[in-house]
């Protein structure tokens, strides 16, 4: 990987240094000018770093919505302390470092233990669901992002808009995050530390971005900060102007490389995050669940980390396989199927909720994981699945609608008709599942629309048997059948043979029904349909 | 506000005087001159009573529902008390492929609830153009949301009961009666009696051959 770029004070590399002087001296005449900022060339890279101060927390309260008092827990020599605390705490009083026992005083307040694996594995998520912005995201353990945001800026229509939709996402999903803008990987780390939200996308700027930062906010080795320090560098822009050699020599040649990397005038590779090919994510919540209801903000901040994976892979889905993890480790599956592949949060939000709303917990729940195993890459991208996820199509809509039918009624609640080229009135019609697109045949029908048959718009799931006085049928009072008849005798090759006689029958009180009589020794009269 | 600023707007209606309703024709010129805005509603809540089966009761709605069906919106049947027989469908000019059908189990269409709530999604579906369902007791509190939903979705919602809730009241906009009933020259024919209809003086009968 090649160095970011070139500044005033690095070596001439190429020629580039021409147009970035000119740059610099344009900005200095004019520093308030920065509105023609995107048509000017800018450094090569522009990173963002995303810092999540309160990552440990979030990971174990993000399931729910935060209305409770949470505190992370520590141990301080002997004692317990105060390591954590989410907004609700702090409104009591609970500051960090303070007793546990001092805590419990202020009010009600849950204590959580720490885990460092969920940790880990809510950043690698998080990397996953980054690379929607842009495919260049580094994790940096413990608890930060590193994105390469330049090649992005344009698709997100500039850097404020990408902060805005940035920061926006990011609290959809139950995280806070501090973040910085610049163009070395190693400034906007220790921008985003020490002066949250600053945004700077050119060279130059870098340097009065930096100077007035303390030695502190390198992250450098307790021993290495107090050398500096007694050296009378207490601000990073001090450090820049010891000689070079002497801090080489008294200090380490990894601080100058480090500081090189931080203005840009050394290679600063990072290492890319690489998305895995199938989707895994849980959420632990703080307190067992025994409402199925309850998961819904859990199951919602899961279908977000989703999307962003779907979004970045260009990927869809036709199934989500939900587990929740009762108290006594038990998992308990269920599964949303889709009619059509697809990337729609929405979509899966109302199918989840809606069957959670009729579920029924029968044991008490601690977690609630998704797991999508079956993902189709290199599904065509539009821009409206990245900005507005609620404009669908009339596929959609429809598709959207069946899944929802089928996810409260069943997944054979919804059909719809076909029409088979037979004679045997119960076979001339079929169903069709509803996802099957139609094509017209009118097969079989012509004899029928050339003979004016009658024919009703009720079929009886099962002909029912009538009764009958004197050769009569009976149904409703005495039938008065219409003289003509319709014979229809079919299938004599095989055990579903018929034969009968069909006529339309008047009931005493003005309806028309179908009935048939079975050709043969039985002579029985059956109801076959009314012309409704 | 005087009273003429009232009547500006378009919530109110007079009695005697049309509301602005988007209507289609049901082709029985005799049923569209009765009817409000001279057709069916476009969207909203419409209640057919009838209790004797094999009179006709689809028969009305059915060459609306034909034409509907050519024009993209899906027509969706909630529970229906038997199968739809397509081959008839079909003869009626139904477009097949926009139909849909919502069926649950046995007693799950006992379980009113359920066929409500798919009733009211279908209403609430855009690209459905008419939903239609046969309902006996439904409380007015769920006849209210189902009028709404079907107004919210544009949709025309077409309820079957028994003539034995005429007595009770309805937020239906529109609710006709139909009785079995002879031309004059014998052959069956239906007669509609508008028991409610916005705009329109409810009670009048008009006798149609379906």
């Amino acid at each position: 990987m090649r160095g970011t770029a070139i500044v005033e004070t690095g070596p001439a590399l190429d020629t580039g240094l021409n147009i970035e002087r000119r740059d610099v001296l344009r900005a200095r005449a004019n520093p308030r000018s920065i509105a023609d900022q995107n048509a000017r060339p800018q450094s090569a890279t522009l990173w963002l770093y995303l810092h999540l101060p309160a990552l440990p927390l979030e990971v174990l309260t993000r399931g729910v919505e935060e209305t409770r008092a949470f505190v992370l827990a520590s141990e301080s020599g002997r004692r317990r302390v105060v390591e954590m605390t989410n907004r609700c705490a702090a409104s009591l009083g609970v500051r960090v470092g303070m007793p546990l026992s001092a805590a419990h005083a202020l009010g009600e307040i849950q204590v959580l233990e720490r885990r460092s694996r969920a940790e880990h594995k809510a950043l690698q998520r998080l990397a996953m669901w980054a690379m929607q912005i842009t495919s260049q995201v580094s994790v940096v353990e413990p608890d930060g992002l590193l994105l390469e945001v330049k090649g992005s800026l344009k698709l997100f229509k500039g850097v404020d808009a990408l902060l805005r939709r940035l920061r926006r996402s990011l609290k959809q999903l139950g995280y806070r995050a501090d973040y910085a803008v610049a163009p070395t990987p190693a400034a906007a780390m220790v921008l985003a530390r020490s002066n949250p939200r600053k945004v700077i996308l050119q060279n130059h700027q870098l340097h009065s971005a930096l100077a007035r930062l303390p030695v502190s906010a390198l992250r450098l080795e307790a021993k290495q900060t107090a050398a500096l320090e007694s050296l009378g560098a207490k601000f990073i822009g001090e450090c820049r102007r010891l000689p070079r050699d002497g801090i080489a020599r008294r200090l380490s040649p990894e601080l100058l490389t480090r500081l090189d990397q931080l203005y840009g005038e050394k290679p600063d590779p990072q290492l890319a995050f690489q998305a895995p090919r199938s989707f895994d994510a849980e959420i632990d919540l703080p307190w067992d669940v025994d409402n199925a209801r309850d998961l819904l903000t859990a199951g919602e901040r899961l279908l977000d980390e989703l999307q962003g994976y779907l979004t970045a892979n260009t990927a869809t889905i036709r199934a989500l396989r939900w587990r929740l993890i009762g108290c006594d480790n038990k998992l308990r599956f269920f599964d949303l199927r889709l009619s059509h592949a697809t990337r729609d949060r929405q979509h899966m939000l109302l199918l989840l909720r809606e069957t959670l709303s009729r579920m029924n917990l029968t044991s008490p729940v601690r977690g609630i994981g998704l797991n999508v195993a079956e993902v189709t890459f290199g599904a065509k991208l539009c821009n409206r699945d990245l900005f507005d996820p609620n404009q669908r199509s009339e596929q959609e809509a429809y598709a959207s609608f069946i899944d929802r039918l089928r996810s409260r009624c069943g997944e054979t609640a919804l059909r719809r008709l076909g029409i088979e080229g037979h004679h045997k009135p119960e076979a001339t019609w079929r169903w069709l599942q509803p996802a099957v697109m139609l094509e017209h045949r009118n097969k079989g029908l012509a004899h029928l629309q050339a003979q004016r048959v009658a024919r009703p718009l009720w079929l009886l799931k099962k002909a029912l048997k009538l009764k009958q006085n004197g050769g009569q049928p009976h149904f409703d009072g005495p039938l008065e059948l219409v003289p003509e008849r319709e014979r229809i005798v079919n299938g004599w090759w095989d055990e579903t043979a018929i034969a009968r006689d069909y006529f339309v029958a008047k009931t005493s009180r003005g309806g028309r029904l179908w009935v048939y009589r079975e050709l043969g020794m039985q002579a029985n009269w059956y109801l076959h349909g009314i012309f409704e | 506000m005087n009273l003429q600023d009232l009547f500006q707007r378009a919530a109110i209606w007079r009695a005697g005087e049309l509301p602005p309703a988007l209507t289609r024709p049901s082709s029985f010129p005799l049923l569209d001159k009765a009817l409000p805005g001279g057709g069916w509603p476009q969207s909203g809540l419409t209640e057919i009573l009838f209790s004797t089966s094999g009179i006709g009761a689809l028969r009305l709605i059915l060459p609306a529902l034909a034409n509907l069906s050519h024009q993209g919106g899906w027509i969706i049947w909630v529970c229906p008390p038997h199968i739809p027989y397509a081959p008839a469908l079909e003869t009626f000019g139904v477009d097949l492929s926009r139909i849909l059908i919502i069926e649950l189990p046995e007693q799950d269409c006992a379980e009113r609830e359920q066929s409500l709530w798919a009733f009211e999604q279908a209403l609430r579906f855009q690209d459905c153009s008419a939903a239609l369902i046969w309902l006996e007791d439904a409380s007015m509190l769920s006849l209210r949301r189902l009028q709404l939903a079907a107004e919210a979705g544009s949709t025309w919602g077409i309820v079957f009961r028994p003539t034995s809730y005429a007595v009770q009241p309805s937020p239906a906009a529109l609710r006709l009666k139909l009785s079995p009933s002879r031309l004059d020259a014998g052959t069956e024919a239906l007669d509609v009696t508008l028991l409610k209809a916005r705009g329109m003086r409810s009670g009048q009968s008009y006798r149609l051959a379906v």
